[in-house]
This record gives structure tokens, C-alpha cells and sequence, in this order.
């Protein structure tokens, strides 16, 4: 018998609009499998029927049964049942699913106290056991503290011993690590492994990275618009996808590229040869020896000493925020680097390591507490005053933000938008053509350019976002997590822009990512950002070949690849 | 693999935004059965049926509203008065008509003074932050401590009876309510990618936030002004009920509940009533068309 | 450390307020053009002496700043004044008039919060139901009735009609003052139940789409235990918050409330001393809410920390 059997299962909205079209799928104990796709394909609903947890007033057909149990219908003591004692769940994001007004030893323990009638004492000790397991390193002190007092990888883990506390034999994870740093994520997901195989648990592993599913799961069965596009063994599937879908999102996926610089998907529009001194192309094949303005590759700073002036140099730029109560934090501490005219900077590094704050003070938007920020030899540092400063400033560089949900303005059709900006910079263009052209040439239809921002989806906004950009005929563009927000085979696309648009007009871009995968794609040198300082920095591919740093090891092991070794940890 | 490393410092995630994916969740709107079309309409005709009534008063009244008939004390409803008369035999339709000129105007005036002086010093306090935030906060702090009410009869205290002086201090009272829920919006329009982007274009502070955020934030705020304008009514109307507002010969439905109260006694419901439904219909038809504005506005965020 | 320089910061946000505010009455006079002494002595034949003992009190012959500081440093020591209608200091005036006020506003605020919670706990728990269209229908309905209105209702239908209370006067002894209190009671706490109803409701409703009540439900908790231990209890700060909100407009609406009840209360007091021109009243007993209302809303603000824990950290939280 298996431990989850999906047959058949089907699930409509009361509006008649069917979200599930018969999924089937099957977990064996002690296995993984990963249910892979991208927002809107149903994995979610899914996995949650597996607990009897679904929208109120939707309908389901189908069957689900774990250990031979039908779940769909069940009363609601028998629900509880399962819930406390065979299947569990980890969440996305622990910050939200854990409750902020109570202790993290009342998370923990709660379900066992009220739903088993544990004694107080009891739950309280196996609370302790299950912390250790997950190795948070002050159990006794963690079961009295509240959320918003650990870091999100430790709720994370607070999350996933709660979710342990009744013993389950099934782990359904959604997309536990998607709200964590790279380097979170490897350590949760080898934790989750671990404890799969200690405690010999089936687990479904939610996730909309296929680089992820590939270093975790065994099988995988691959969703998208609530049909089961393909399903097989893990490696066998990403080896040889079947599914046209499948081959789409394994071609898009940057953590399954990392050691290709241009995957086939994207060489597929062939840039013209010597394009530029930093053309994309052949650069893997190339190395460094035609680097123009090849930097030392070492620790600290990297200023480079090119032939050509370089476009943008950063000198000495340091940022510090006053935190009330605390001391000072330093969000970037005296980094200096160039960008040659023409060529594209990757800018790595997680959540806190001061990486947007430097893309906000090249822009503009900052003024740096030491430093000069010099854009074509002009010193460009610090937010400018008056109206000229702002107009030459922002003919220096332009940037394009990472939510494109956020970043157009709601209530403004986005040919005004494109158009506003144009005329800003009018120099004797006309504006309403200049922007036409653009999002002509960004890909957008005649009745998209007159649409608001709220019609349109996150690829064509950040498309729009990125004709917006170059209407002002910036001399650099920066792109701040430009497409972390998309989905892969989105992100994929809006990547392939980026990289024809450098070819046509020799843009100089600087371009901050958390993923390794992308930067790679995109990128002719790199630079890695560690809290505030930069750790390495050279040209792309060597870097990530070769890396020289510690961290910079540290994040290419938590890269999520099918050959990570993760699925045997211990 | 060894065992991770686990850093005990939690993130310094104030620093910088962490890259975020909308939360794949099925969502429904809100139930639509508030919405209603037919209760949306029954609104919006008692409210064009009071305004038409206060602007047509002096053409529509059938009698001057202050024309003592000693002969024809609290008569019921006939003919010749089709809601009957007071204790003074003054026709009550033609006073309930004269009456819905300053129950709304009062309002009216109020919602208008107290929406731009609120948007002005909330886009003041949110976009300039710092010191002036901080001033504005403890001004508005302090303003809430004064109802609007009190304010009110502070005001009739110093300057005397009438309507001009209660009007003037609920459009102070009432100027924080709206101010803070425009700072509020604002700080959270200040947040959004776009108006970052709008300063790295090149366009100037002032011009963004009087040109493109305030347009933004003026529908939820006018919702909340809408709802305001029900509230003050009933203000106003519980001033001259109180005998504070406008005073006689001037008819006002507050002070026809408070001059029909001794006939209560006596079992002459009508001319009570009348105003006092007059008050509630007009109420809920703001609360109704307020809340469906806000209800529009929810739904057309994206 | 931390919880004692917050509660400091608030305490001193207490005073700045309280000082602001009794800047703002007291100088709210000098607002109004001409001679002080002939506004305080609007409406009556002054005799030589009566010009005098005003003179003296607010000490007209001295500059703005010393005459704040002559009534401030009398209201420490509960002084503050005499009054103009009365032959009586302005605080025996007060002192006579509160218990009726107090009772009115106790009785209120029982109401208040058993049907107010009970209300939008009910719509919260079924929301989506007929019960929840049939709760928020109610409310809408009610909160459209202004007190005024409510309290003449109130008489027509329960007093006179139906005869089940007395329509007028505050009654003698406990059980009849009771007795005499309960519908002006109900009628000042109808539109703050519907208020209180309200954000019950929708800080319920607004915790009921969390993730943390959806895993608490998916750990095995039954429906009531998430209710209680995740909803309810997340919902109660803004609830608090709110409530604290609402004093001031309590406390203004009692005037209302007694003035149609003919209750011989503080707010009734107030209305009768601005009918009557007697101004040292008037600015007692405005100053009076307005300290009431600041000192509730600082212990809603000390008690918040207790509800919700963040905000210890986060110190400011406004």
C-alpha cells in the first residue's frame, strides 16, 4: 500500500472554474517526491488535499487516500486524527506561519497538549528532543522566545519540529525554503533530508525550482495549469524531459546551467560576432585573455585598470544605517569596482549584504557616507539637487526595480508612462514615437501599451519597466533582482532581452542577483558581496569555475543541482 | 555532508527588501452580496432626494416653514399637510425641506475642509518625514484627543450659537482622521518601486508627490470622507438637537427632534419621527455609497 | 531595560499631550477678539465686586503666560475656579453632577463590550453565512442611528409606549438609579456596540486568512482551540487599540444622552453651562475628557506590549 495515492483528483471553484484536471500521484514511504511548477499550476492545492486542507467551498472529485484512508470526506475527528498523528506539513514562510503573539514552545508543543492530552511536561521534553534534531542551537532558551526574535532559517527549523511532533509518516513540504538565502536553503534542505531517512518518512516536496526538486527528490511529477505534464524518475526526467513543458522549464532553469555559461535556449538568437568589447557570446570558450579591463581577481577591492576609461567607477563607497537601539549597521563597507563601457557587472549576494543598497546609491536614490560614484568621468555621487543635476543624473543611469508589480505607477497607462519619461529627456525626439518604439520593441502589442499596469503580467511589466529605462538613453542601466520575482520560463525570456538589447545598443548594465545561475547568464565579470564588503570579483565564468573565496565556494555548493549530493545526506 | 553551520544573529532584513514571489494561494473577493446593485441605487436616490429637496427648499415648500398656525396644533397627516404639522402648527414638510438645507450643507462644508486641510498636512507628515512627521504626529495625537463633538461645543462656547464656529471646529477634528490615513497611504505609496523610479527618471519630489501619489491615494481617502459626511451629520444634527447649532426661526432636523421631544410625552410621535428617519435614511445612504466606493477601490487594486 | 525606557517615553508622551491640551483650552479664550473680561461676563449685569473676583481668578491683569500658569497651578491642587451659574467652586459643581455620568458610562460599557464581541465574534466565526450577513445587516443598520435619536426612539417606544422604564431623571437610591439608567445606558452604547462589533469582526476576519491559523488547523487543532488560540487571541490588540479610540466619543455623547434623558450628569452640565455662558465650567470640564481620554489610551498603550510582544522590540509602535 502506498502512503499517499492522488487518483483521479479533480477540484472546482463554486464559479465552475476547475483548478485540478485529474492529478494522480503516488508517495512510497521513504521516498521523495518533488511536485514541480510554476504560481498558478495547482501544486499547492495538491499537496494540502494530502490533510484534508482545502478552499471552503470548493468541490472535489477524485480520491485521496493515505495508508489506504480515504481523505476526502472524512469527519472531522478522524481529520484531526490524521492530522496529529500521520501527516504533517512545513510551510513557506515561517515568519508568516508561525503566530507572532505566541511563544515558540507553545507552537511547538500546542497540537500535542490539545489535541493528544499530553501533559504539559511531557510535550514540553519532546519539544526539546525535536529542536536538537533540528539543530537550533539553544532549545531551552528558543522555548520561550517569540518569532520575531530568530532569524528565518531558525523559525524555519522551529517549523519543521513542530511539524515533527506528532511523528508523521508523510512530510508534505510547500516550498519551505523559498522565503530563505541560498545558503539557508541548502542547510534546511539537507536538514529535511536527514530526517526523511532517519525517521524513514515519505515526503512531498513542493517547489517551483527544478534545480531543487533535482538535488532533493527521487521522483518528480511536473505541474502546470493543473495538469500533470510529466512524472518519471527525478534524474531520468531532467536528463531526457519528455514533455515539451518539462523541456521548457528544465532549458529555463539558470541552477541547472551553472556550468554553461549559454544554455541552448538562449544562444538560440546568435549575437553578431565583436558586437561589443564585452559581447556575451563565446565568452565561456573565450576566457579572460579578451577581458577588456581584466581585473585581479583577489580579495577586497577590485579596481580595474582598463585601456578604455571605464563607465562607472565605484571608489571607496561606503553606507551606514542607524538602527534605533543597536549599533549602526553596515550595509556596504568601501567597496570599489569599475565597469568597462559596454560590458555587464554581476553584483552576488543574499539578503543583508548591502547589494541593493549599492544599486540605490549609483542610481541616486542614496548618498553614500563616504566615497565617489563617477558615471563616464562625472562624479555622480550622493542624490542630486535641482532640476539639471537630476536630468544629467538620470541620463547617467537608469534602473530597473525588482517587483514589477510595484514598480509601475497603477493609475498610468504604460505608453504615458514610457512617454513621460521620454519627454523628460526630450532632446528633440518625440516622445509619444520614442515610446512606441520601445514597447514595440520590448514586445508589447499595440492594445497592451495602452492598458494600465494591473491588465498586464509580471514579464510584460518588467518589460515595460525596461523600455522605461531607455527612453531616457541611459549611458547605464542597473537591475536590481530584475527578475527574481518571475517565473523561470518568464525570467528566462525577460533574460533574453536583456542580453539582445546589450548587443543593439551597447548598454553597460550592473546587474545585482541572488542567483549564481542568472548572473551567469547575463554577466561578463562578477563581483560577490558579503555584508557590505566584496569578497571576489573577476571575470564570470572563472569566478564560478574557480572561486577563490570561501563564501564564494560556500554559495556555488548551495546552488540547488541534481549532482549536490544532497539527496544522501547525513 | 556536515552538519550546517547555524548563524545565531538573526538576518538584518531591515536592511534590504528580500526578493519575494507572490504567494501561490487561490483567493476569492469578497462577497458581492454587499454590493448590491438595488441597494446601491435605493442609496443614491434618498441622497438626491435630500439634495434636491435642500436646493429646491424655497421653491418646493408648500408653506414658510416658520409660519405659526395656532389654530392647527400637531395635526396628523392630510392634504393640506401632507406630514402633519408641529406643536406650533407649523408645517412640517416645508420645515423638513428647509431643514435638509443646513443638515447637509454643514456636512458638506465640513467633509471639504477637513479632506484638503488632512491630504495637505498627511502628504506633508509622510513625505517629508523626520522632524515634521514627528511635529505633525503629536498635533494629530493631540487633535484626537478632542472628539469632534467637543471641539464643537468648545467652539459654540467661545464664538456663540450659530453654525459657522461648529463647522470650522469639525473641520479641524475631523482634518487628523484624514490626515493620518493619507500619511499612511502615502508612506505606503513611498514604499512602491514607482516612485523610486519616477525620482531616478529625473522628475522632482514635489512634482511626484503632488502629481502622481496623491492622485493615488485620493480614492481610499475619499472613501473615508464619504463615511466621514454620515458621521458629521449626525454630529451637527446631535449639536442642534442640543439646542447649539442653528436657532430659531431657522428649521434644522436636529432641532425638530428636540423641540417635538415634549409632545413624546403626550403620544405625538410624528413630529419626531420624521426628522429622525430623515437622519437615519440619509445616514445609511452615505455609509451605503461610501462603503461601495471603498469596496470599488479594493477591488480595482491590483 | 528595554520595557522601562518604552513605558518612560510613553509616560512622557502622556504629559506633552496632556500639557498641549490644557494649552490648547486655556488659550482657546484669547481666540475670541475683545475684552476677556466682558466675554467671561457675557450676558449678565456685572456688579463692581462680581468684575473684581473674575479679575482676580483668571488674573487678567497679568500677562497670558502667568495666567495659564495661575489656572494650571490651581487645577493641582483641584482648583479650578468658581463657577458663573452656580454659587459654588467649579469642582463641588463637577463632583455633584459625576456619579450619574460614571453610572451612565459603566452600565454603557458593560453593554458595549458583551454585545460588541459577542457580535463580531459570531460574524467572524460564521462569517460567509447568513448568520455573518444577518450580524453585519444589524450593525450597519444600528451604527447609522445617532444617539439623539436613538435616545428619543428609546422614550417614545420603551417609556411612554410600552412603560417598562422611567423617560426621565436619574432616580433615588441604587436599584432605581439603575433602573432610571439602563435605557440612556443602551441608547449611548448602540452606535459603540456596532463600532466595537465592527473591528471585532474584521480583525478576526483578517487573522482567519493568516498562514499561522491555516498551519494551526493543519497541526490537528480543532475549529474552536484556533479560534481561541489564534484568532481571538491575535485580534485583540487592534480591538484594544480601538476601544481606546472610542472613549472621548463616549464620553462627549453622554452630554447628548443626558440632555434627552433629562439625567443631571457631567455632559448635561456641559451643554447647560455653554447655554448659560458660564465658561470656567465649559473649560473644566473639557479638559476633564480630555485627560480621561489620554490616560486610557496610555494604558491601552502600556497594555499592548503584554498583547503583542513585537511591540516591546519595536518600541514607537503608534
Amino acid at each position: 500500500m502506498s502512503l499517499l495515492e492522488i487518483s483521479q483528483l479533480t477540484m472546482d471553484l463554486p464559479g465552475g472554474k476547475r483548478l485540478l484536471h485529474g492529478i494522480d500521484l503516488i508517495v512510497e514511504p521513504g521516498r521523495t517526491v518533488g511536485l514541480v511548477g510554476e504560481s498558478g499550476s495547482g501544486k499547492s492545492l495538491t499537496a494540502r488535499t494530502a490533510l484534508g486542507l482545502f478552499p471552503e467551498k470548493a468541490k472535489l472529485g477524485g480520491s485521496v487516500k493515505v495508508d489506504g484512508t480515504e481523505v476526502l470526506g472524512l469527519s472531522g475527528s478522524a481529520l484531526r486524527a490524521l492530522r496529529l498523528n500521520d501527516v504533517a506539513m512545513v510551510f513557506q514562510d515561517p515568519r508568516a506561519g508561525i503566530n507572532p503573539v505566541r511563544t515558540l514552545g507553545d507552537h511547538l508543543t500546542e497540537a500535542l497538549r490539545l489535541g493528544e492530552g499530553v501533559s504539559g511536561e511531557a510535550a514540553r521534553k519532546r519539544a526539546m528532543e525535536l529542536m536538537e534534531a533540528v539543530r537550533l542551537p539553544r532549545p531551552d532558551k528558543h522555548f520561550h522566545q517569540y518569532p520575531h526574535e530568530l532569524s528565518g532559517g531558525q523559525l524555519q527549523r522551529i517549523m519543521i519540529a513542530g511539524a515533527l511532533m506528532g511523528n508523521p509518516r508523510l512530510l508534505v513540504c510547500d516550498e519551505p525554503t523559498t522565503a530563505l538565502d541560498v545558503t539557508t536553503q541548502a542547510e534546511i534542505v539537507r536538514l529535511l533530508a536527514t530526517l526523511r531517512d532517519e525517521r524513514g518518512m515519505g515526503m512531498l516536496f513542493i517547489t517551483h525550482d527544478l534545480g531543487l526538486a533535482g538535488a532533493l527528490c527521487d521522483d518528480v511529477v511536473v505541474l502546470a495549469g493543473g495538469r500533470v505534464q510529466e512524472r518519471g524518475d527525478m534524474a531520468a526526467v531532467l536528463a531526457n524531459p519528455s514533455a515539451q513543458y518539462t523541456q521548457r522549464l528544465v532549458a529555463a532553469t539558470p541552477s541547472l546551467h551553472l556550468d554553461d555559461a549559454v544554455p541552448a535556449a538562449v544562444t538560440g538568437a546568435s549575437l553578431p560576432d565583436g558586437a561589443g568589447p564585452a559581447s556575451v557570446a563565446g565568452r565561456h570558450e573565450a576566457a579572460p585573455a579578451s577581458q577588456v579591463g581584466a581585473p585581479e581577481a583577489g580579495q577586497g577591492t577590485w579596481a580595474g585598470d582598463g585601456v578604455v576609461e571605464p563607465l562607472l567607477r565605484v571608489d571607496g563607497v561606503r553606507r551606514t544605517y542607524a538602527v534605533r537601539g543597536k549599533d549602526p549597521v553596515t550595509a556596504v563597507a568601501d567597496a570599489s569596482f569599475v565597469i568597462p563601457r559596454g560590458s555587464a557587472l554581476g553584483v552576488v549576494g543574499e539578503s543583508g549584504s548591502g547589494k541593493s543598497t549599492l544599486a540605490r546609491m549609483v542610481v541616486g536614490l542614496e548618498t553614500p557616507d563616504a566615497g565617489t560614484i563617477t558615471v563616464a568621468g562625472k562624479d555622480r555621487t550622493g542624490t542630486p539637487r535641482g532640476r539639471e543635476a537630476r536630468l544629467a543624473h538620470a541620463r547617467s543611469v537608469q534602473m530597473v526595480f525588482q517587483d514589477p508589480y510595484l514598480s509601475l505607477d497603477p493609475r498610468i497607462p504604460v505608453h504615458r508612462a514610457v512617454r513621460d519619461a521620454a519627454s523628460l529627456h526630450a532632446d528633440g525626439r518625440d516622445a509619444a514615437k520614442v515610446a512606441t518604439e520601445l514597447l514595440d520593441r520590448v514586445g508589447l502589442t499595440p492594445e497592451q501599451q495602452q492598458a494600465l499596469p494591473r491588465t498586464l503580467s509580471g514579464g510584460q511589466r518588467q518589460r515595460v519597466a525596461m523600455a522605461r529605462a531607455l527612453a531616457v538613453q541611459p549611458e547605464l542601466l542597473v537591475m536590481d533582482e530584475a527578475t527574481s520575482a518571475l517565473d523561470v520560463s518568464v525570467q528566462a525570456q525577460v533574460l533574453q532581452l536583456v542580453t539582445e538589447l546589450r548587443a543593439e545598443r551597447g548598454l553597460t548594465v550592473l546587474f545585482i542577483s541572488h542567483d549564481l545561475g542568472v548572473v551567469r547568464r547575463v554577466c561578463d565579470e562578477t563581483l560577490v558581496l558579503r555584508r557590505g564588503e566584496i569578497v571576489e570579483a573577476g571575470p564570470t565564468a572563472e569566478l564560478l569555475d574557480h572561486p577563490a573565496h570561501e563564501y564564494t565556494r560556500l554559495l556555488l555548493d548551495s546552488v540547488p543541482r541534481p549532482d549536490a549530493g544532497w539527496r544522501l545526506a547525513g | 555532508m556536515t552538519a550546517p553551520v547555524i548563524s545565531n544573529v538573526p538576518e538584518p532584513s531591515s536592511v534590504e527588501p528580500t526578493p519575494h514571489r507572490p504567494a501561490p494561494r487561490v483567493r476569492w473577493r469578497t462577497p458581492r452580496w454587499m454590493r448590491g446593485t438595488v441597494l446601491v441605487w435605493i442609496a443614491a436616490v434618498v441622497l438626491a432626494v435630500a439634495v434636491l429637496c435642500a436646493v429646491l427648499a424655497p421653491w418646493l415648500a408648500p408653506y414658510d416653514p416658520a409660519r405659526i398656525d395656532l389654530m392647527n396644533q400637531s395635526a396628523s397627516p392630510s392634504a393640506a399637510h401632507w406630514f402633519g404639522t408641529d406643536s406650533l402648527g407649523r408645517d412640517m414638510l416645508s420645515r423638513m425641506m428647509h431643514g435638509a438645507r443646513t443638515a447637509l450643507l454643514g456636512p458638506l462644508l465640513v467633509v471639504i475642509g477637513s479632506t484638503i486641510l488632512g491630504m495637505l498636512l498627511g502628504l506633508l507628515a509622510a513625505w517629508r518625514g523626520g522632524w515634521v512627521d514627528a511635529v505633525l504626529a503629536r498635533l494629530f495625537d493631540l487633535l484626537f484627543a478632542f472628539p469632534a463633538l467637543l471641539l464643537a461645543i468648545l467652539a459654540v462656547a467661545l464664538f456663540g450659537k450659530g453654525l459657522v464656529a461648529p463647522v470650522i471646529a469639525m473641520a479641524i477634528a475631523y482634518a487628523p482622521i484624514v490626515a493620518r490615513l493619507t500619511r499612511q497611504l502615502v508612506l505606503a505609496e513611498k514604499q512602491r518601486a514607482y516612485v523610486s523610479a519616477y525620482r531616478v527618471q529625473g522628475f522632482g519630489g514635489g512634482w511626484i508627490a503632488l502629481n502622481r501619489v496623491l492622485p493615488n491615494v485620493t480614492p481610499v481617502v475619499g472613501a473615508q470622507s464619504t463615511l466621514n459626511f454620515g458621521y458629521v451629520l449626525a454630529e451637527l444634527a446631535g449639536l442642534s438637537f442640543l439646542g447649539l447649532g442653528v436657532q430659531a426661526p431657522q428649521s434644522d432636523w436636529g432641532s425638530m427632534i428636540n423641540e417635538a421631544q415634549v409632545g413624546l410625552l403626550s403620544g405625538h410621535y410624528l413630529p419626531a419621527i420624521i426628522p429622525a428617519v430623515a437622519v437615519v435614511l440619509v445616514v445609511v445612504a452615505v455609509n451605503i455609497l461610501g462603503e461601495e466606493f471603498a469596496e470599488r477601490i479594493g477591488g480595482n487594486k491590483a | 531595560m528595554n520595557i522601562v525606557r518604552s513605558v518612560g517615553g510613553k509616560l512622557a508622551g502622556l504629559v506633552l499631550t496632556l500639557f498641549l491640551a490644557s494649552l490648547l483650552v486655556f488659550f482657546s479664550r484669547f481666540l475670541v477678539p475683545g475684552d476677556p473680561l466682558s466675554f467671561l461676563l457675557r450676558g449678565r449685569k456685572p456688579s463692581p465686586e462680581a468684575i473684581a473676583a473674575v479679575t482676580e481668578q483668571y488674573g487678567l491683569n497679568l500677562s497670558p503666560w502667568e495666567q495659564y500658569l495661575k489656572w494650571i497651578g490651581g487645577i493641582f491642587i483641584g482648583d479650578f475656579g468658581r463657577s458663573m451659574q452656580y454659587r459654588q467652586s467649579v469642582s463641588e459643581v463637577l463632583l455633584d453632577r459625576l456619579p450619574v455620568t460614571l453610572g451612565l458610562v459603566i452600565i454603557a460599557g458593560l453593554l458595549i463590550t458583551v454585545f460588541g464581541l459577542a457580535a463580531g465574534i459570531l460574524a467572524a466565526v460564521k462569517r460567509g453565512t447568513w448568520v455573518d450577513r444577518t450580524v453585519v445587516v444589524t450593525l450597519t443598520a444600528f451604527g447609522a442611528i445617532p444617539s439623539f435619536v436613538a435616545a428619543v426612539g428609546f422614550i417614545a417606544l420603551f417609556a411612554v409606549q410600552l412603560g417598562w422604564f422611567p423617560s426621565f431623571g436619574s432616580g433615588e437610591g441604587f436599584w432605581d438609579t439603575i433602573r432610571h439608567l439602563i435605557l440612556p445606558s443602551a441608547a449611548l452604547a448602540l452606535v459603540y456596540v456596532v463600532l466595537i462589533g465592527k473591528v471585532t469582526r474584521s480583525a478576526m476576519v483578517e487573522q482567519l486568512g493568516r498562514e499561522h491559523v491555516e498551519v494551526a488547523t493543519s497541526r490537528g487543532l480543532t475549529q474552536a482551540a484556533v479560534v481561541r488560540r489564534h484568532v481571538l487571541r491575535n485580534a485583540v490588540g487592534p480591538i484594544l487599540t480601538v476601544s481606546g479610540m472610542l472613549v472621548a466619543g463616549l464620553l462627549v455623547s453622554s452630554s447628548i444622552i443626558e440632555s434627552a434623558f433629562g439625567l443631571s450628569g457631567l455632559g448635561s452640565l456641559l451643554v447647560q453651562s455653554v447655554d448659560r455662558l458660564d465658561f470656567p465650567v465649559v473649560q473644566a470640564i473639557v479638559l476633564l475628557v480630555v485627560a480621561v481620554f489620554v490616560a486610557v489610551n496610555a494604558v491601552v498603550d502600556l497594555l499592548q506590549p503584554l498583547v503583542d510582544p513585537r511591540t516591546v522590540a519595536g518600541a514607537g509602535a503608534r
